[in-house]
């Protein structure tokens, strides 16, 4: 098989998962609007079915490109949408209730769209991005930026709980408030840990490439906000007991700024990260 | 004085801390919008006048320079540090007292998982728990809502191996024995002595217990307490990179040195020179850039001595303890000056340089662009078809006393003339512009950076975890533990641990 062929199955690849995630959004959404305990776990199966293909999607890229497929904005959109999917499937084993694919699954969705938007052109890598820090910076941030889109949902499932105390279908469906809790601080202890790691994955590879490590590029400084922001939620959480809707609050907001970090700062504001 | 203690308090308070946090981010944020190290023209001709005012009055322009932003860090410094001073006796305390069964199993009733009557030793072993300690527990009721309670090991006891604590919220002062045979642990209560004070042993006055007593046999262990240090080596290691990325701010040295192949040219003040031996851009076939490539060689100018190699994007060369950066590149040309028909001088420009004319004060001639497959376009703006040299092109403009009297393309043999002067670009070539950097303190940034993801690691992975099991009179197994991370959910965990224990002894049984 050619790279051209490799390429071509890619497309039909992603175009699979792009329904497999939709039909699974639609069947959470089912699951939840319906009660239809069933349509949530064909919907969690579809899911793993979509991750799978997801992953097939990747790796014919990265054969059909002759590299990482993470260098350009449609490459990180799909890696996103997958790092949260991974995440997603890691937390929803761990701590089995199908109910977090409700809130997940619009989240990876609305990013795979934005994906499909992109163009799918697979072009040559500039010299700066010709590094074996590429596959380590951005793998990374797949997997903090997953995590923190993890705590994001689980983050507007608690606010949604409180308010939906008299339900009995969510009482039953979805973990006690405290737990909730503590699942969006894994989550985003995991996220906080990865960012780090992309941060200083970052400034190591930048220090190769461009002769200094920190440069208050505006993506580089938007990283920074968002650990800064996540800092904080840990600080206050640990110190000042900030937890439970004030935490939730906070895990949404962060979500925002990584949202922002990504897509925001490469389309609104030019730097040197503007390939990515 | 007082006063002055109190500032000092705020200083090291973690209140502080989220306050710089917050102002901090907020200054990022407005450096990554407002566009830095414009000119003062700049802001004036985008922003309104009282905008453009207020960036040049608080230094926006250069945010994270600007000393307001500089001061903000160092208090940010400050408080990690004062913060990592506190705690580290705290800390050391709690490594070594903080951990005892007497003081996790106060209150045990209320943080139970899992019941049973079989031995829970195994249930130890799963969850990673070695180094389990057998023992008795004296547990003694405090009456009454104030009741403050000083427990102490009975007489004769070795304190060593016998830890007594009270806990006033749950009204329980508890006794812990390693002696397994004989309830040697007894429970002493003085009231309103002052709780949670240490054990004073042989101490002898008191008032018997207040409450009923309880012995009970216990296993206790421990893991991960390295883990509490994980919060205090992440802000040593912050520390540790803001020390390293502002050292190397105000002391490295940085130059930049660009040229064609056979320039030598001094490296800023350093006493070294840098000779570009080649220079050579790789293209593939879609004629995008593979990759920049300098042979360089640097000579020390005192010694002599030589050390060579070749520096390309994300491969920087190192001689002489010195950082050499591939960094950019451009179209250089030859410049020939002549008068009434005779070479009057020779000038190598890159794009960007002017030339003056020797002879003739205020003439100069300054090379905009290069376009070495040069193409005008529909609309006269000149471009370049592809990168290779196939039809050069040279962008000029002539100069006479700062004003612009002549701009235009040459292409082929074209000159140009200026009154009796002549002006000829040929041998188009590239130039290399190599960036030279030693900052020794980028390593100790790098170093806080290891610190810090070690730390959360330790912070978040390896949290200390308490696991006991009490048994009580009836002989039941009451199996608790404490993990101040993972809260109730730990509970869960230990459920979850011992009911997957209980299925596999089935099955082997079976």
């Amino acid at each position: 098989m050619g790279s051209e062929q490799f390429l071509k199955l890619e497309n039909g690849l992603f175009t699979a998962v792009m329904v497999l995630y939709l039909i699974a959004m639609v069947l959470y959404f089912i699951f939840f609007a319906v009660k239809n305990v069933k349509a949530g776990r064909i919907a969690g199966w579809i899911m793993t079915a979509g991750f799978v293909l997801h992953t097939a999607a990747m790796v014919t890229r990265g054969i059909g490109a002759g590299r990482l497929p993470l260098t350009n904005q449609y490459e990180f959109a799909t890696s996103f949408a997958w790092g949260i999917c991974l995440c997603f499937l890691i937390f929803l084993r761990k701590y089995k209730f199908q109910a977090l694919g409700t809130f997940v699954t619009p989240v990876i969705f609305l990013i795979i769209g934005y994906a499909a938007m992109q163009s799918r052109e697979v072009r040559e890598l500039m010299p700066a991005l010709r590094s074996n820090w590429l596959g380590i910076h951005v793998s990374t941030a797949i997997i903090s930026y997953g995590a923190f889109g993890v705590s994001f949902a689980v983050s507007l499932m608690f606010l949604l709980r409180r308010k939906m105390r008299d339900n009995a279908f969510w009482q039953e469906h979805i973990p006690e408030e405290q737990k909730l809790d503590i699942i969006s601080y894994r989550a985003v202890s995991l996220g906080f840990l990865f960012l780090t790691f992309v941060i200083i994955t970052g400034a190591i590879w930048a220090e190769r490439a461009w002769g200094s490590y920190w440069s208050w590029d505006p993506k580089e400084t938007w990283s920074l906000i968002t650990w800064i922001i996540y800092a904080l939620y840990l600080h206050l959480r640990l110190s000042k007991g900030w937890k439970n809707k004030s935490a939730a609050l906070f895990a949404v907001i962060g979500f925002v700024c990584v949202i922002f970090t990504y897509i925001g700062v490469n389309t609104l504001i030019p730097g040197i990260h503007s390939y990515a | 004085m007082k006063q002055l203690k109190k500032a000092g308090k705020f200083l090291c308070s973690m209140k502080f801390a989220i306050i710089l946090l917050v102002v901090l981010a907020l200054a990022c944020t407005v450096g990554s919008v407002i566009p830095q190290g414009e000119s003062a023209s700049w802001y004036t001709a985008n922003y309104s006048q009282q905008m453009a005012g207020a960036v040049m009055l608080f230094g926006l322009d250069d945010i994270f320079h600007c000393w307001w932003f500089i001061v903000l860090t160092l208090f940010l410094c400050l408080n990690l540090l004062c913060c990592n001073i506190l705690h580290f006796p705290k800390l050391i305390r709690r490594m070594k007292q903080g951990f005892t069964p007497a003081k996790s199993i106060s209150g045990w009733d209320g943080k139970v998982a899992a019941e049973t009557k079989r031995d829970p030793e195994k249930l130890f072993a799963k969850m990673g728990f070695r180094n389990v300690l057998s023992g008795r527990l004296a547990v003694c009721r405090i009456a009454g809502e104030d009741a403050g309670a000083e427990a102490a090991a009975g007489p004769g006891q070795n304190v060593g191996a016998g830890v007594a604590e009270v806990d006033q919220d749950a009204g329980t002062a508890v006794a812990w024995s390693s002696q397994t045979a004989g309830a040697e642990a007894a429970v002493r209560m003085e009231q309103n002595t002052g709780a949670g004070e240490a054990v004073r042993s042989g101490q002898t006055a008191g008032a018997e217990a207040a409450g009923p007593r309880q012995e009970l046999e216990v296993r206790y262990a421990v893991k991960n307490k390295i883990g509490i240090w994980g919060a205090w080596l992440c802000h040593f290691g912050m520390l540790v990179i803001i020390a390293g990325f502002g050292l190397g701010q105000m002391l490295k040295t940085e130059y930049t040195v660009y040229g064609v192949p056979g320039q030598t040219k001094p490296i800023g003040d350093t006493g070294y020179e840098l000779t570009i031996d080649a220079f050579e851009v790789k293209l593939r076939e879609d004629a995008t850039v593979d990759q920049y490539t300098s042979a360089l060689t640097v000579t020390d100018s005192q010694t002599g001595r030589k050390e060579s190699g070749e520096a390309s994007v994300n491969a920087p060369l190192s001689l002489f303890g010195m950082k050499l950066y591939q960094n950019s590149t451009g179209w250089a040309a030859s410049l020939d000056v002549y008068k009434d028909g005779e070479k009057l001088q020779e000038e190598l420009l890159c794009a960007g340089e002017y030339a003056a004319v020797k002879d003739m004060e205020g003439l100069a001639v300054v090379l905009n662009a290069f376009y070495p497959d040069f193409y005008e376009d529909e609309s006269g703006q000149p471009m370049t078809l592809s990168p290779y040299l196939k039809n050069p092109g040279y962008l000029y403009s002539i100069y006479y006393h700062d004003k612009i009297v002549g701009m235009n393309v040459l292409t082929g043999n074209d000159k140009i003339t200026v009154e009796d002067y002549e002006f000829v670009f040929h041998d188009p070539q590239q130039y290399t512009l190599i960036q030279a950097k030693r900052d020794p303190f980028s390593l100790l940034a790098a170093a806080g950076g290891v610190m810090v993801l070690f730390s959360l690691i330790l912070a978040f992975y390896v949290h200390p975890r308490e696991l006991w099991a009490v048994r009580d009179g009836d002989g039941i197994w009451h199996i608790g533990g404490k993990s101040r991370k993972a809260g109730t959910m730990y509970l869960e965990e230990i459920k979850n641990a011992w009911a997957e224990l209980e299925k596999e002894e089935t099955k082997d049984g079976k």
